[in-house]
């Protein structure tokens, strides 16, 4: 039978007076992003930054696209840790896996939300893709099978995990024991449901692995195999996805592990897990920074007239700020985990510094593969465009990532963000 | 039926759903000659795809919570 405690843990249900006022500003971020979404609905596209290219010397794609590969990206880290500590056993981590389930989650909402917005009329557009899509192309990869099915996937995942804390919680008397109860689905914690969870969610972490490479490699794709749109022409793309994914979710996640472990003074949020964090962040950011200068050595050494131009562009001209500001931001976090490696040195906060500069670059080299290609990368004799994101453009994109910390701290607020811990260990 | 069946059955149907979907639903593959190459032969094919991969997962559901059921005698 399930181990019942006496109070709920981590102040569940309990008022928290600084909860409310950064519910409240945060609450105040979505609100200002969703008259921005409602103008762009009403007024149409033209509130927006984006415009035809080529004739109109815009871009089509900008900021919405910018983060909803940013969004998806770091749903990549957040199921490849909590699959990883299933399929490898790893303990250590095991304190961050509903963290990083959720953070799965909702980040997949909020590029599901980021593409609405970026459709312009999403009825439309999403009925459209339901009756057309190809499920042969990798947009449908990327918008359909991202979005709902690795979406749902993951939300299967979150919630079985869930399911023995909440049979434990629903134990206790408390205004959410109906959901507790309702969650828990029957569950009692005997050893042959432990048994089958344990089957269940290895199983699912065998299922997941292939589904988010698949996922994220898709979403490469869909730059990489256009032949016609110099700078996004690459083998490298899907890869290179995968990998700053990897990148941009694991230093989140380094991120909210610190904010959880102040916040909830959880003892098993200790220098192993943030240790393992560090080591996974090192080696990506690693082997991202190796793809990043084949990429470029390989664009200016034998780049053809239009792949020069854009790799200018970025280089030394109207986006070099964004491409020398997001290359700092990858280099000083490597430097920051090569020295921290070097003194032996067990620090939490040069680890969270790193990890909130990567989310930086993320976004920064999300936009150079994004929009310069389309800005300055047109094979007919088109002259150069531009694309600067408009105010409404930014309040969404800031309401999203407030929507998305609004969801986490809800969740935090009414379930164990952290598993609860098992008195009787792993055995059956 | 047993969860077991019933969860294999997911499995099995919902893979095959996603294999007939891309093969045999979509637009044809191959070299595009004409425009039946950009149209699905069934629509509304990604919603079958999906509901493929929904099915897999939901297998899981099946599996932990019937099967929970089932262990306990309920």
């Amino acid at each position: 039978m399930a181990q019942y405690i006496e109070q709920l843990p981590y102040e569940i249900g309990r008022p928290a007076r600084t909860w409310r006022s950064r519910a409240g500003v945060l609450g105040a971020f979505v609100a200002v992003g969703l008259v921005a979404y409602i103008l762009e609905l009403t007024e149409g596209m033209g509130t927006t930054g984006l415009r035809n290219i080529g004739p109109m010397g815009g871009a089509t794609w900008g900021l919405y696209i910018t983060f909803v590969i940013y969004f998806v990206g770091t749903s990549f880290a957040g199921i490849s840790v909590a699959a990883l500590v299933r399929l490898f056993n790893i303990k250590a981590l095991e304190p961050i896996t509903r963290t990083a389930e959720l953070l799965t989650v909702v980040t997949l909402m909020l590029a599901a939300m980021a593409i609405a917005a970026d459709l312009g009329n999403p009825v439309r557009g999403i009925l459209n893709l339901l009756i057309y899509a190809r499920p042969q192309s990798p947009f449908f990869g990327t918008f359909t099978l991202v979005i709902s099915g690795y979406l749902f996937a993951s939300s299967v995942y979150l919630y079985l995990e869930m399911r023995r804390d909440a049979a434990i919680c629903a134990g206790t008397p408390s205004k959410y024991q109906k959901l507790y109860r309702w969650l828990a689905a029957g569950y009692s914690d005997t050893p042959a449901e432990r048994r089958r969870h344990r089957k269940a969610g290895l199983w699912l972490a065998v299922a997941i692995a292939p589904l988010l490479v698949t996922a994220h490699s898709t979403l490469g794709f869909v730059f990489g195999l256009q032949v016609g749109r110099p700078g996004w022409h690459s083998a490298l793309q899907a890869p290179a996805f995968v990998i700053l994914a990897g990148v941009s979710g694991v230093g989140l996640l380094a991120v909210m592990a610190w904010l959880f472990r102040n916040s909830l003074h959880e003892r098993r949020l200790g220098d192993d897990v943030f240790g393992w964090l560090r080591n996974i962040l090192g080696a990506l950011l690693l082997i991202y920074l190796y793809f990043w200068v084949v990429d470029l050595v390989t664009a200016l050494y034998q780049g053809d007239r239009a792949e020069l131009t854009v790799t200018r562009a970025v280089l030394v001209g109207p986006y070099a700020w964004i491409y020398w500001a997001s290359a700092a931001c990858l280099i000083i976090p490597m430097l920051i985990i090569i020295v921290q490696k070097a003194k032996r040195s067990t620090a939490v906060a040069p680890l969270v510094v790193a990890g909130a500069m990567v989310q930086f670059a993320a976004i920064g080299k999300r936009f150079l593969i994004v929009v310069p290609s389309q800005t300055y990368g047109t094979l007919l004799p088109y002259g150069a465009g531009s694309y600067i994101p408009s105010w409404s453009e930014f309040a969404i994109a800031v309401g999203l990532i407030a929507l998305g910390a609004l969801m986490i701290g809800a969740y935090a607020r009414v379930f164990p963000i952290i598993p609860l811990e098992d008195p009787r260990g792993s055995e059956d | 039926m047993s969860t077991k069946t019933l969860t294999w059955l997911l499995i099995v149907g919902g893979f095959a759903l996603q294999a007939i979907s891309y093969f045999f639903f979509g637009a044809p593959i191959g070299k595009p000659t004409g425009v039946q190459f950009s149209q699905p032969r069934v629509p509304f094919v990604g919603a079958f795809f999906i509901l493929g991969v929904g099915m897999v997962f939901t297998a899981a559901l099946v599996y932990e919570i019937r099967g929970g059921r089932e262990d306990r005698g309920d």
